[in-house]
């Protein structure tokens, strides 16, 4: 329930855990950069939200807000609908909304990547990150939003560092560049030939430039699309009917070609590993089916991993990351406690102002009825009655220690006195 | 013999450095990490201590008896954890190599000083040199030997994707090669001082150069040396490793059943 007269966290947000059904109306609201700013302009344009800041990701959208208005959520969801010619009730209930501390608790458990598709990735970090960063370019956070969002991001680098739940690579081409580096050490100055330019060759090669390797070549059966994709990640492109001279040269083979037959077979590995003179060779054989003859393994110091080995690195990842669940939800509520302090600090105030005014007004009221000579003995008793009877709620109130039960308690106050009435 | 409280104190910290570096292993923890280097130089300090108290003792050089001589090994043996540790950065050792520091300690505490007469040339500092590059280079061959054993598991885990604890935490396959190549070369080069210097000063001393020490001295040089040549040649791998482990046999023959019960000249009577 939210009423106008003190300014409240909200969340309107629609992401992978919502409906399959819906998945058509959140694929339609998905922002880009561009267009966050401008949804960010329209919010407080309208006057829907005080403070904005909206995380955009492939698989999330989330409206965080603050605001004082009434019905922010049926306001911003019509918002969303108009701007996306969606139906409203259609972006409602694809939606979820959240209030308070609750909110604030989604945008920790967000970083802290405890919410993510692939639990405890990174990306999420920096696309909080740079979710802060518009809505500061767009001028759309104040106080609250802004330190939320910090925190936030504090509490996410701590899981990050404090716990193994990012530490172990969930993708079959991560896996593989890790295998590879145990192999090689620092793997900057190796070089990686890439067998095939389609989509999983690319992605690979994408993948071991961002982990730093310096020195990636693309072999592909058509030429164009190889020195495409090596134009693309600042490689080198090698001609199909040269594979016999650069397998030598390469420390990590990689098999990412549609080919039928495999076509590193043992005996061009042989070739290859005395060219090399023993030094050890890595095959990486993420083709279905297999581009590296199995056989490829019983070499002397080659070390050839499949599909299957990585997929079962990937599931054992996932569990392990999942063991790291219980230690990451701590860190993200003791960063989440730290953060709700600080904003029930900043209710409290607000609160006891609000009480003292109605029971100010309550009382002239009632001191309009009698007569004007009686007026000031009748307001000192009325005042001395409403400070003993405030002073203990109020005590108690501002020494709360738990964070989300002070918010709790502010909000009862609030609705006991019926403090959020328009005047 | 006296009391060796200050070795024993010496294995106290040994095996709590040790307790550390399993436990920062387990879960890395900047403060624990750094500890255990600590605790093993202050462990060496103390070590050191009671192996010139020995020697005051025997008026000789520490390692006149069989224990002082495995108390010198495993402080040579720390010293080499220490320069992996600040040399290479490299901390996953720890819980294999300190073990090795423990027991030879340990050992060298336990074993009885038996009060032999002075013989005649143990001293001087050729016959100190001597010694004391030996004891270096069976300290490089142990080092060897872990890396060879931790380059066999991490060997085994790549290839069945074992990603594991051990897996996470121990250094990639090249970089333990590089580490074990270094310490064999070492080891080989103290070695062959060593045996030079023995020679020389036992032609000076001895009727004649037919202590069964020599020999398997030079078996030892011949298998590393082997391990050398083929490193270069290809084999720089597994077998490397397996060599390296079988060298240490042959160390560890020399260094028991040879010294005690086969040479006159190195049984420490």
């Amino acid at each position: 329930m939210m009423t106008s007269g003190e300014a409240r966290l909200l969340l309107l947000g629609w992401s992978f855990r919502g409906a399959e059904a819906s998945r058509s109306v959140r694929e339609r609201i998905a922002l880009s950069a561009e267009e966050v700013r401008e949804a960010l302009d329209r919010m407080r344009g309208e006057g829907v939200v005080r403070e904005g800041v909206i995380v955009a990701t492939c698989h999330r959208s989330e409206i965080y807000g603050v605001s004082d208005g009434e019905q922010p959520f049926e306001r911003l969801a019509t918002l969303v609908s108009q701007w996306r010619g969606l139906d409203v009730a259609e972006v409602t209930r694809a939606s979820f909304t959240r209030e308070g501390g609750e909110a604030a608790r989604h945008l920790f458990r967000v970083a802290t990547g405890l919410d993510s598709m692939a639990l405890g990735e990174s990306e999420v970090l920096g696309q909080v990150r740079q979710a802060l960063r518009l809505a500061k370019e767009a001028g759309s956070t104040r106080a609250v939003l802004h330190r939320m969002f910090e925190c936030a991001v504090a509490a996410g680098k701590r899981v990050r560092t404090e716990t193994e739940i990012a530490r172990h690579p969930l993708s079959v081409a991560s896996i593989g560049l890790e295998l590879a580096t145990k192999v090689f050490g620092d793997m900057a100055e190796r070089r990686v030939l890439v067998l095939g330019a389609g989509d999983t060759g690319a992605l690979f090669a994408e993948q071991a430039v961002a982990a730093g390797v310096r020195d990636v070549r693309v072999a592909n059966r058509s030429p164009e699309r190889a020195a495409a994709l090596a134009a693309r990640i600042g490689g080198a492109a090698v001609p199909w009917e040269h594979l016999p001279r650069a397998l030598p040269e390469a420390d990590v083979v990689v098999g990412a070609t549609a080919s039928p037959t495999p076509v590193v077979s043992r005996a061009d590995a042989e070739a290859a590993m005395r060219g090399r003179r023993g030094r050890p060779m890595f095959f990486l054989d993420l083709a279905m089916p297999r581009d590296i003859a199995p056989d490829v393994a019983g070499i002397y110091n080659v070390v050839s991993a499949g599909l299957e080995d990585l997929e079962g690195v990937a599931e054992e990842n996932r569990k392990r990351r999942s063991r790291e669940i219980p230690q990451a939800e701590s860190i993200m509520e003791e960063e989440l406690a730290r953060f709700l302090q600080w904003l029930g600090n900043l209710a409290v105030v607000p609160t006891v102002n609000d009480l003292r005014a109605r029971l100010a007004a309550l009382r002239d009221a009632e001191l309009s009825r009698i007569a004007p000579e009686d007026r000031e003995r009748y307001r000192a008793f009325a005042d001395a009655i409403a400070s003993k009877l405030l002073h203990e709620p109020m005590r108690r109130l501002k020494s709360e220690d738990d964070a989300s039960r002070k918010l709790d308690r502010v909000e009862a106050v609030r609705h006991l006195f019926d403090l959020d009435r328009p005047e | 013999m006296g009391s060796h409280l200050l070795g024993w104190l010496a294995v106290a910290l040994y095996t709590g450095a040790e307790a550390l570096a399993i436990v920062s292993l387990m879960r890395p923890r900047a403060l624990f990490a750094r500890a255990v280097p600590i605790a093993i130089a202050a462990g060496l300090a103390l070590h050191f201590a009671d192996l010139m108290r020995r020697a005051h003792e025997l008026s000789s050089v520490p390692y006149r008896t069989l224990g002082g001589s495995v108390s010198f090994f495993g402080w040579m043996l720390g010293i080499a954890y220490l320069v992996l540790f600040f040399r290479h950065r490299e901390q996953a050792m720890g819980p294999f190599l300190i073990p090795f520091i423990v027991l030879a300690t340990g050992i060298g505490l336990v074993l009885p000083d038996a009060a032999s007469l002075p013989r005649e040339g143990l001293h001087g500092s050729v016959f100190a040199l001597h010694v004391t590059l030996a004891i270096l280079a069976y300290a490089a061959f142990t080092l060897s030997f872990v890396l060879s054993m931790l380059y066999l598991v991490q060997n085994r885990q790549i290839r069945r994707a074992r990603t594991g604890l051990l897996f996470a935490r121990l250094p990639a396959l090249d970089v333990i090669g590089r580490l074990n190549r270094t310490s064999v070369t070492i080891g080989v080069a103290t070695l062959v001082l060593s045996l030079g210097l023995g020679l020389f000063w036992a032609e000076r001393v001895w009727p004649s150069l037919s202590d069964p020490k020599i020999a398997w001295a030079a078996i030892t040089l011949l298998v590393y040396g082997f391990l050398l040549w083929m490193d270069r040649r290809g084999w720089a791998g597994p077998r490397v490793a397996v060599l390296s482990i079988f060298g240490f046999g042959v160390v560890l023959f020399s260094y028991t059943v040879v010294n005690l019960y086969l040479s006159r000249a190195h049984s420490f009577r």
